[in-house]
């Protein structure tokens, strides 16, 4: 699909204002983050891409192709705004949160690591994820219902997406932000990917927001 | 009494938004810029009565640009505007000199409120 198709499906303008409400939306996740396990959120700009759907896989493999291994938290929602949003972590991250939500305690060998670690992830993706996709959610006047989460824990970086996720002639729009916590060396991705089915609604809902302001 | 605003954000719609939310009645002029760096460039040139300093942007992020500002005009009324609402951001916002420090998105009231103190502030420098 062209640049002009992909230009007319969100406008230089829409994509503005979806950045500015993932930015304010990632702000409130990483303040909850933060008030629940005493950390710093380093926040940075983030990204709003239009892409087509069988293209997406191919694009977070390559954003995240720096990681030898990932863990992920994968967590689906559907409201008029609706897609799957997948926390992203490099190799080693689950021992690190681990000791950050366990308060600075050691992890010994004896403890059972792979589901601690399971636990960790889910926790911290429960609070990312739906702290951001709820504000974005609110903002846009929605109501969301989400998926439990579902962890993988140290895989290799390719095939975080599933290919099947959208259909397959569709478009898709990624949310993408960076992160890293002030201590404890964790960084990582927060991919929110939304298909072409709440585009029309999407749209709308972006200038509502807006004319509030106008 | 405040004559001119200095806003400094990368995004053009939060731009938008703080303009929406600065009463129009005033006469206010206007001086804008994208990145941290320029809003430091900007400020010298403009010498605004009030800057509203967004914190997470590209080049140099708000906290510098606000110190820079503070270090070469310790009267500078620099009003942080961020998504960055963690208590920790919050607190090295005004540690680092910000005259007050307002959630995103801006609420006309706060906006409003916050104009009028920098006014008592220029007022009592007078």
């Amino acid at each position: 699909m062209g640049d002009c198709k992909t230009q007319e499906m969100i406008s230089a303008e829409e994509t503005d204002i979806l950045q500015e409400i993932m930015n304010i939306a990632f702000g409130r996740a990483a303040a909850d983050l933060a008030e629940y396990i005493d950390i710093y959120v380093i926040l940075s700009v983030p990204y709003v891409k239009l892409l087509r759907a069988v293209d997406l896989p191919h694009y977070i493999d390559t954003e995240i192709n720096s990681y030898d291994k990932v863990s992920v938290v994968e967590q689906k929602f559907w409201g008029k705004f609706k897609g799957a949003a997948f926390l992203v972590f490099p190799t080693g991250t689950g021992k690190k949160l681990i000791t950050l939500l366990d308060g600075g305690a050691q992890v010994f060998e004896s403890d059972p690591i792979y589901e601690l670690e399971m636990e960790s992830f889910r926790e911290v993706g429960n609070i990312l994820i739906g702290a951001c996709v709820g504000k974005i959610a609110e903002l846009l006047d929605d109501v969301i219902t989400y998926s439990p989460p579902r962890v993988v824990v140290e895989k290799k970086h390719c095939g975080v997406v599933p290919v099947d996720l959208f259909e397959e002639n569709s478009m898709a729009i990624v949310l993408k932000t960076l992160f890293e916590f002030n201590e404890n060396n964790v960084s990582g991705y927060l991919f929110i990917v939304t298909s072409q089915e709440s585009f029309a609604w999407l749209k709308s809902a972006l200038y509502k927001f807006l004319s509030q302001y106008e | 009494m405040i004559k001119k605003i200095l806003i400094v954000d990368d995004s053009p719609v939060s731009v938008k938004i703080m303009k929406s939310c600065i009463p129009k009645d005033k006469g206010y002029e206007f001086s804008e810029a994208n990145n941290g760096e320029m809003g430091v460039e900007k400020y010298k040139e403009f010498r605004p009565d009030v800057t509203f300093m967004d914190l997470t942007m590209p080049v140099m992020n708000g906290f510098d640009a606000m110190q820079a500002i503070i270090k070469y005009d310790e009267n500078a009324l620099v009003v942080i505007v961020t998504a960055d609402i963690q208590i920790k951001a919050m607190a090295r916002a005004h540690e680092l000199g910000a005259f007050a420090v307002v959630k995103k998105p801006p609420a006309k009231e706060t906006i409003a409120a916050v104009l009028e103190q920098a006014n008592k502030k220029l007022a009592e420098r007078c």
